[in-house]
């Protein structure tokens, strides 16, 4: 199969093209891309990219796309893959950033956005839900939530420093957890 | 001058955003009310926009965010800085995979992580829960809540609804 910069590009910019909506739907669209047409990984070793790409901090999409792209081709396929996956996100925001500026005064632009700044907020609570189902198993991830939430909502810490405060927590707690029942065997 | 700081805010978004997609949310939320770069108004529609154009959602604003506050350059600065990070971690990842897989540290970090950076989102939803609390506008919201309860849907179909919703209730002036 070539796996040249330009045709690794070339399918990670498809993808691109067709990710609306949020990064639910990269896994279906990299599995019909690179699994299905192009034979360039195997499905269970883009599901293993994709609990991997969400271990590392960033844009999940971006993550997934490198990793691929580097096992593809290494530094070169990496750069290609992620160029791949931005490029459409990018052109589609500065065309519409530059065609709101001549129609965001306009009454019923308004009263569009209105409403969807409130759909919006449906959006953002069912993301919150669905984190919640995923990250909430047991009752140290339930007292490090409402830290986390308190923390940013009544003393307006930064998200950086909660998100190094959690991690530095959960070091600890598990270093504590895995010394507990070695002491129990002492006794 | 101006480039420096959008590097910087949207490094260390790439760098501490954890769990994909909204979980940018809480950065550019604390970006808005720390910066002069947007609004949390400008910023909603931003997520609004950003979900009826391609790509990820974390992308398409720190592109907006660039672009709103210094034109091409700044977008094009805004949105290599918060894809920087993800690249030279994935790529550092790549060539330890498997003691990355299963050091305990990593996957301390992951578990504790992910209820934090839903807390945070928490947080972000209460804040524009509060910012918007006008009787038509949680009217509407209700009605969306409702709908999601009986069936899930397509982040679009909620956006297409709002909006309609938005134009009829901009006819009978009760969006100000």
């Amino acid at each position: 199969m070539d796996k040249s910069f330009y045709s690794i590009f070339k399918t990670f910019f498809k993808v691109g093209t067709l990710l609306l909506g949020g990064g639910y739907v990269i896994l279906p669209l990299l599995q019909a891309e690179l699994v299905d047409k192009k034979g360039w990984i195997d499905s269970d070793g883009l599901c293993e990219y994709y609990a991997l790409g969400q271990s590392v901090p960033g844009i999940i999409a971006a993550n997934m796309s490198i990793f691929v792209g580097y096992k593809l081709r290494g530094q070169i396929g990496a750069l290609a893959a992620v160029l791949g996956i931005v490029t459409p996100a990018f052109l589609a925001i500065i065309l519409v950033a530059t065609m709101l500026e001549e129609i965001v005064h306009l009454n019923f632009i308004q009263s569009i956005f209105w409403g969807v700044g409130i759909g919006v907020i449906l959006l953002v609570y069912l993301a919150t839900k669905e984190m919640w189902n995923k990250s909430i198993v047991d009752k140290f991830t339930c007292v490090v939530f409402f830290a986390a939430f308190i923390l940013s909502t009544c003393f307006q810490v930064s998200p950086a420093l909660i998100i190094i405060l959690s991690i530095i927590s959960g070091i600890i707690y598990k270093k504590h957890i895995d010394a507990k029942p070695k002491k129990e065997d002492d006794k | 001058m101006i480039y420096l700081n959008l590097f910087i805010q949207f490094f260390h978004i790439g760098l501490f955003s954890f769990g994909g997609g909204y979980a940018t949310l809480p950065f550019l939320y604390h970006i808005a009310e720390n910066q002069q770069w947007y609004t949390i108004k400008q910023l909603t529609d931003m997520i609004a926009i950003s979900s009826i154009t391609p790509g990820p959602v974390g992308v398409n604003v720190a592109t907006f965010a660039g672009f709103t506050t210094s034109g091409i350059l700044g977008a094009l600065v805004a949105t290599t800085s918060v894809i920087l990070p993800s690249y030279i971690l994935v790529i550092i990842i790549s060539k330890f995979l498997e003691q990355f897989e299963t050091n305990q540290n990593v996957r301390a970090a992951i578990y504790a992580l992910k209820p934090a950076g839903c807390g945070l989102l928490a947080a972000v939803a209460v804040d524009m829960f509060i910012n918007n609390a006008n009787l038509p506008g949680m009217f509407l919201l209700a009605i969306l809540f409702f709908i999601s309860l009986k069936q899930k849907h397509d982040p679009l179909f909620y956006l297409a609804v709002s909006a309609l919703v938005g134009l009829f209730a901009g006819f009978l002036h009760l969006t100000a």
